[in-house]
């Protein structure tokens, strides 16, 4: 067992864990974090996207270990209380949510591509939701609802 | 679930070193993990013993991408991300920026290293081909030991390098091109993200009046290990481009390949693709400037 501290959601936390445990499970069974998704396991799907220093990761292939003094954020960190984010906003007015397994990574996704480009293009998104497996909505309506979130954010 | 592993986190080179040196148990690096953790959650074989794993990414000598005395010198732990918005990379370095650009997706390139990609020396490693056009040997320590060897010497065979039990690739270095090159990189997968490739092709040419004057040829996923090509770039030079030469070379590469992996059940679609896309790789690569 090791003492494990770190940033979850601007909060720091401390936990005792066996150290090869995945951040994923981590964050699900500990801290009931269950908006983060298990997939595939294995690093293909997406659906266990986390943000770890700002930088879209998969949390299956992350251990606890190597979390220690780092900086993570779950989907449950990017809502203002009951105000939610105008990318969860976004997504729901373009109807970018069916299933919804793989709406929180990819919501995520589209949190971390414009904190770096707010003015990102079309390929740029498809880009940086491509490790985002979504097996409902053809996607389509996902990138218009980043692409409208990108302008609203350019004109602020 | 993954049984419980040890993991150490060593703060410098020294440390690491130490650790590989003793013997007792069974010891892995783990920087990025999108091997390592994939491999032990499949229990892959390569990774079933494993007891102890060492996590390299607060070990400095490992990072960094530097230029100096005419030589690029990237870390071992360097990530897909950070090679691939290096200015040094993207300067002198574009074959390989294009080769990381096609690993998996995102999240993976954030978190992938390039020492890792290739030291399992799986054959459908992406940055291979990339590395073994520009010629990078790559500096492996131990306790007791430094050496440095091409990146052709140290991968042995399938699966199989030139790394010992108690040594850690710490260095890729690539001597700055001098010439001025074209090139591509091309992959093939079934899909363009997070697909392990089927082949990939890397090519730099120094054209001298449309007369080749250097060519260097590497092949990864088609090939058993990323190769170069070494009778092939013997023909190739000295030889005026056009199409017709293109042609002929690309199906030289075919024979080639075939020769390597022998007749399988997928040569009948294997060998036509190979030289379409060894044909418009060597295309594009002339016809474009990097």
């Amino acid at each position: 067992m090791i003492k494990l501290k770190f940033i979850l959601n601007g909060k720091e936390v401390v936990v005792e864990t066996e150290p090869s445990v995945r951040l994923l499970d981590l964050l699900r069974d500990r801290f009931n974090l269950t908006g983060t998704k298990e997939g595939c396991g294995i690093g293909e799907c997406g659906a266990c996207t986390v943000l770890m220093n700002g930088k879209a990761v998969n949390s299956c292939l992350i251990f606890a270990a190597q979390v220690e003094g780092n900086e993570i954020i779950t989907i449950e960190g990017i809502a203002n209380g009951n105000e939610l984010h105008p990318i969860q906003k976004s997504f729901l007015k373009y109807g970018a949510v069916q299933c919804g397994f793989c709406s929180p990574a990819m919501v995520l996704s589209a949190f971390a591509l414009l904190e770096e480009n707010p003015n990102p293009t079309e390929e740029e998104i498809k880009d940086a939701i491509a490790g985002n497996l979504c097996r409902c909505t053809g996607y389509k309506q996902i990138i218009e609802a980043i692409k409208e979130i990108a302008e609203e954010l350019v004109h602020k | 679930m993954i049984s419980s592993i040890e993991i150490l986190t060593p703060k410098n080179l020294n440390e690491v070193l130490g650790i590989l040196s003793s013997h007792d148990r069974d010891l892995r690096i783990i920087a990025g993990g999108t091997d390592v953790v994939t491999g032990l959650k499949q229990e892959s074989n390569r990774f079933i013993k494993t007891e102890v794993l060492i996590d390299i990414n607060h070990v400095a000598e490992v990072k960094g991408i530097e230029q100096t005395n005419g030589r690029i010198s990237i870390g071992a732990a360097s990530t897909f991300t950070e090679i691939y918005k290096n200015q040094i990379v993207s300067k002198e370095l574009p074959i390989l920026k294009k080769a990381v650009r096609t690993i998996g997706s995102l999240q993976i390139r954030n978190r992938a290293t390039i020492a890792g990609n290739f030291v399992n020396n799986a054959p459908c490693a992406d940055t291979v081909p990339a590395l073994l056009v520009y010629n990078a040997t790559i500096e492996i320590e131990s306790i007791n030991s430094k050496r440095e060897m091409s990146l052709q010497e140290f991968l042995q065979g399938p699966y199989k390098t030139q790394l010992k039990k108690d040594e850690i690739v710490t260095r890729i270095n690539i001597p700055v091109p001098q010439k001025t090159f074209v090139g591509d990189f091309y992959k093939l997968g079934r899909r363009q993200a997070v697909a392990i490739s089927r082949i990939t092709f890397a090519v730099l040419i120094e054209l001298e009046e449309n007369k080749i004057t250097e060519i260097r040829i590497a092949s990864g996923a088609v090939t058993p290990i990323g190769t170069r090509f070494s009778e092939l770039e013997e023909f190739a030079k000295g030889k005026e481009v056009n199409n017709n030469f293109l042609k002929n070379l690309a199906s030289k590469m075919g024979e080639e390949i075939i020769k390597l992996t022998g007749l399988r059940w997928s040569s009948e679609y294997k060998l036509p693709v190979v030289q379409q896309m060894f044909y418009q790789i060597l295309r594009s690569a002339t016809t474009k400037n990097l």
